[in-house]
């Protein structure tokens, strides 16, 4: 009960995209409820998640945009890539279809958001290492050809999942720290709180001076 | 039976959310009211080859676990049931099995305006048992073995028995059909609202209730206003839904019962012995409800068994006993629990008004050997507090005087209830000094909270405004508190006034958030922080519809307007979606 929801230093925007059916919501419900959804709804447009998380002693607010993988919603999701900080990238490892379309998500992702923000590709449902249709070693090298964080999840039973959204967060404060992301250009999808009006935010000074705003 | 003024007056007020226009019918199903008062209603009979058995559950579609079932078995006959002939009513509590499904709306809306020591929990199941044992020549053994059992949630100790007393005697009578017609009966009852007074039909009968509230005055009982408007007359009034007879249950104890309610306070394991469980599950009800307006938060079994599934936990040898209070009728546990710091042994009672046999001195645990020990209080426990022997030459005197048992257990009570009060009003207003300021709540902050509780300063508070104030009863009060601390009676208190505070800072910071002038705060601001804000208002207006009721629906259309013209600044396409 200590932390008020609204003490945080930082916001980092993350979207979450990749094709119908793979698991974004779930992986999303699960980082934010710590619970496996069973008969999870077709997301229509966007919904959203938030969760407060530490990194290097810095509480860090995510908010998390969970787009709908429907095709006939392409064309409207695009626009919620903008200023975003960390992009995960979802496939299903019992699906090659899913996987196959990666390249496709992946020029949106690039083509949409800024060069610094992070992509961390996803390989859900590992629980159903069964049916598996996507080698890891497949997936691990596509990843490092073009510089994504890759790791394989379940949505289902939690596996890894808390790490894929911890990562790309470490990974997003990171870049702050060592000056690569520049928090004063729009759209950096990082917010550093109390809002100051427009005012350049030295990255050197520590953040947590002008951190907590209770 | 059903009356329908009753059900039209009492439905729309609270089942039905305003915000949710739904269609009455389809809101109400056939069991939905029943299941607002009693889980199911048990039939179980001793089998020969089987033992405890459940012979049936009513009504059919509802579900218990095996442990349920096994459970409420054993508990629903006595244990040693030679004393038992005729017909023998006590309750037992059981714990209910995980999974099951959260709080219906009745019952969540029942707890939130109860008084805290009548709200039910989720996690506990009552069964309140009528037992019938008689010769019978034509059954095998020679006996017939049957209880009937209310399964609630609902602490509604007194009603409950009176129920069970009219249905049971006349399913032994005429069977399956007269449950049938008793539960059909309390499917018509009005909802559970803490403060109203019902008129509750059953078996051709109709018993008049009025249930607590939490607004309630604590001292000086509110007399129930019986409106004349009720169109079915009432049969019997009873003077309150939970509370049992704490004079006679502690009859032969009398002398120690400041002590007890110490040991109550403080949470120490007890076990109440006797050789039935009609005075095992009173004493036990009696011992939890002195304590009273604070809510006894640990577990209690009212009549508890060797065959009850939490019997290994709590009798186990390897760890300190657990704080919880179990009535026990089987002579095993006299040495299964005879390293329980506290053992109270309740003899028969004698016939009401007699002058009471009084066990006067308070025995070494060691001395209790067998249950055929004498009635007694078997602790080494030194009480914090001196015995205020005034309450008891009262109560003895009434005694000699005959006075009515009533007016004596109201006696009692009242002054359980002044010493309750004399040690929670010092730790009331040290609460009250940890409120944050109203100056503190900013719509741009997190909502303010309630100041941590610092044992020492509270210590520090008692010299100029402790017990004293309020009691003449001397002795060594912040001993007792330090004790008090670190029991789940404090914990839960605490736990219950924190939330109370801080849901009412959410409240406060909802009204701050709707009046401040938001279009000038995001002119600024990044889309990331205008969707943070987004989101922080749509979890506002959540708070509102989940504390229906508590927000201002002003203020709620407020901050509605607030969101509308946020995300009108936003551009088209994410204007769309945010919408949804």
């Amino acid at each position: 009960m200590a932390a008020g929801p609204y003490n945080y230093s930082y916001i980092f925007k993350y979207i979450i995209i990749g094709d119908m059916g793979v698991g974004k919501s779930c992986l999303l419900h699960q980082f934010t409820e710590k619970k496996f959804m069973a008969d999870c709804p077709h997301t229509i447009g966007v919904e959203f998640g938030t969760r407060i998380i530490e990194v290097a002693s810095q509480k860090i607010k995510l908010q998390i945009w969970d787009t709908a993988g429907q095709e006939r919603f392409r064309a409207v999701t695009r626009s919620y890539y903008r200023g975003a900080a960390g992009a995960l990238m979802v496939y299903d490892i019992t699906r090659r279809s899913t996987y196959n379309h990666l390249s496709s998500w992946l020029t949106d992702a690039r083509n949409l958001t800024n060069p610094n923000t992070v992509i961390f590709l996803i390989g859900n449902k590992c629980d159903l290492d069964a049916q598996r249709d996507v080698t890891y070693e497949e997936a691990k090298q596509f990843a490092e050809e073009n510089g994504l964080m890759f790791l394989e999840c379940s949505a289902k039973t939690g596996e890894n999942v808390e790490d894929a959204f911890l990562d790309t967060a470490k990974k997003i404060y990171q870049n702050i720290q060592d000056g690569s992301l520049d928090l004063n250009a729009a759209e950096s999808g990082v917010q550093h709180k109390p809002a100051t009006p427009r005012n350049p935010i030295n990255t050197d000074q520590p953040p947590n001076k002008e951190g907590c705003a209770c | 039976m059903g009356d329908k003024t009753l059900e039209t007056e009492d439905i729309p007020r609270s089942v039905i959310n305003e915000d949710e226009p739904i269609n009455k019918s389809l809101t109400m199903l056939p069991w939905d009211r029943f299941s607002n008062w009693i889980h199911c209603a048990c039939v179980v009979t001793f089998d020969l080859e089987l033992g405890q058995a459940m012979e049936l559950i009513y009504p059919g579609h509802i579900k218990l676990t095996d442990k349920e079932k096994m459970n409420i078995c054993y508990l629903s006959f006595p244990d040693s049931n030679s004393g038992c002939m005729g017909d023998t009513q006590f309750h037992f509590r059981i714990r209910q099995c995980p999974g099951r499904k959260p709080l219906v709306r009745a019952h969540s809306q029942y707890n939130r305006d109860c008084p805290v020591t009548l709200q039910l929990d989720d996690a506990h199941y009552y069964g309140f048992v009528y037992f019938r044992q008689t010769k019978d020549r034509s059954i095998r053994r020679g006996y017939f073995q049957k209880s009937v059992v209310l399964i609630t949630k609902l602490p509604f100790i007194a009603l409950f028995n009176q129920v069970i007393s009219i249905i049971a005697p006349e399913y032994f009578d005429n069977g399956e059909p007269s449950l049938e017609a008793a539960c059909h009966d309390i499917d018509q009852w009005p909802l559970p609202v803490p403060g109203d007074t019902l008129n509750l039909p059953i078996m051709g009968s109709v018993i008049q209730v009025r249930l607590s509230c939490r607004s309630d005055k604590l001292i000086g009982s509110v007399p129930p206003k019986y409106s004349q408007t009720h169109s079915i007359p009432a049969h019997s009034i009873l003077p309150s839904i939970h509370e049992v007879d704490i004079y006679s249950s502690f009859l032969s104890i009398l002398p120690h019962v400041q002590l007890l309610w110490e040991l109550v306070l403080i949470g120490e394991p007890i076990v109440v012995m006797a050789s039935s469980p009609t005075i095992t599950c009173n004493t036990v009800q009696a011992l939890v409800n002195m304590i009273a307006p604070l809510k006894f938060c640990s577990d209690f079994r009212p009549y508890f068994t060797i065959h009850d599934s939490e019997f290994r936990e709590y009798t186990t040898k390897t760890q300190a006993p657990p704080p919880v209070i179990l009535g026990v009728t089987n002579p095993f546990f006299a040495k299964t629990l005879q390293h329980w710091p506290h053992i109270i042994r309740i003899g028969e009672m004698g016939p009401l008004g007699s002058s009471p046999k009084l066990a006067n001195k308070v025995k070494k645990a060691a001395a209790l050997k067998t249950l055929d020990s004498n009635p007694g209080v078997y602790t080494r426990y030194k009480s914090f507090l001196t015995k205020d022997k005034a309450i008891l030459k009262r109560l003895m005197k009434g005694s000699q005087l005959k006075r009515p048992v009533e007016a004596q257990n109201a006696i009692l009570r009242r002054h359980l209830l002044e010493l309750t009060h004399s040690f929670m009003i010092p730790l009331e207003r040290y609460i009250t000094s940890l409120m944050p300021l109203q100056r503190n709540i900013s719509p741009h902050k997190g909502p303010p909270k309630l100041r941590p509780f610092e044992t020492e300063k509270f210590i520090e508070t008692l010299e100029q405004s402790g017990p004293q104030l309020t009691s003449g009863i001397k002795g060594d009060w912040e001993a007792l508190y330090r004790r008090f601390f670190r029991s789940p009676n404090f914990e839960g208190w605490y736990y219950q006034r924190q939330k109370e505070v801080n849901q009412k800072l959410q409240l406060l910071h909802l009204e701050a958030l709707s009046n401040a002038n938001l279009s000038e705060w995001i002119a600024d601001k990044e889309e990331v922080q205008i969707i943070d804000l987004i989101l922080k208002i749509k979890d506002k207006l959540n708070f509102a519809t989940h504390n229906h009721g508590l927000v201002g629906k002003e203020s709620v259309s407020r901050l509605q307007k607030q969101l509308e013209d946020i995300v009108s600044t936003l551009p088209d396409d994410l204007q769309s979606v945010i919408k949804t």
